[in-house]
């Protein structure tokens, strides 16, 4: 609990990629699983920001210190499309109607080629404000697609 | 590591609610049949393994963020005019702090 602490109990202050910022725990996005490799990142805020678009900037607020980049996969493929199984449904607390938030987060290769995962993307229910990384069984989509070659 | 022998159709439980089963075995593999709740992850190991190191490699981007929402801006691969994404969550930089 190094990289973020509490101001008063409704803000909260962070300090990354963004610079530093005061959140609202409000926006608070609980990931009850972590991430794969960051299973102890269970909690974190999205922020956005016309500057760094079409980036968004995902920070973790509790456990060990991790943030990514991520994009709406929309922006990559139009067509992009996963289907949510029926666990994944329950992990969200999602039902039929509720619409979602679906990132795919960015890489930077080696070589300097930006990648973005497509094959296992985060989806967020902005109802219950929880996420889950997806790892589909059957997916069509590339686990490191190009979003640029190497400079 | 616990070891047993098991024929096809044969069944290894896991606690209560979690069943391992032969269906078939051969030369090149084994091929099982998972039953578990729904809220137990069931994957590949190599497949988990993969999306770990991806996880990894996509924690280090933040650093070089400025250039590469720039060069993502030039990239023909991102359309930046698409519509926006709904729901948006909050924009935090609109309480950056001077």
């Amino acid at each position: 609990m190094s990289h973020a602490h509490g101001m008063s109990t409704d803000r909260l202050r962070i300090s990354g990629a963004f610079g530093e910022l005061d959140v609202d725990r409000r926006d608070i996005i609980r990931f009850p699983d972590g991430l794969p490799g960051f299973e102890r990142s269970r909690a974190f805020v999205l922020l956005t920001s016309e500057a760094n678009a079409p980036l968004q900037y995902l920070h973790a607020v509790e456990g060990p210190p991790a943030s990514f980049l991520a994009i709406d996969p929309k922006l990559v493929l139009e067509n992009y499309r996963c289907e949510l199984s029926e666990a994944d449904r329950q992990r969200l607390g999602a039902h039929g109607g509720d619409a979602l938030l679906w990132l795919a987060l960015v890489m930077v290769e080696a070589d300097g080629a930006i990648t973005v995962n497509l094959r296992a993307p985060l989806v967020i229910n902005p109802q219950g404000m929880v996420g889950h990384q997806m790892m589909p069984h059957q997916c069509l989509y590339p686990l490191r697609h190009v979003l640029t070659p190497a400079p | 590591m616990l070891v047993f022998t098991r024929r096809r159709g044969e069944t290894i439980m896991i606690g209560d609610g979690i069943e391992v089963r032969v269906l078939r075995s051969g030369r090149d593999g084994v091929r099982l049949g998972i039953v578990a709740p729904m809220h137990v992850p069931v994957h590949r190991q190599e497949v988990y393994e993969q999306i770990r190191q991806a996880n990894r490699s996509a924690a280090e981007a933040p650093g070089a963020l400025t250039t590469l929402a720039e060069r993502l801006r030039g990239s023909t691969e991102v359309r930046v005019d698409a519509p926006k994404q709904t729901p948006r969550l909050h924009t935090a930089t609109a309480r950056k702090r001077s």
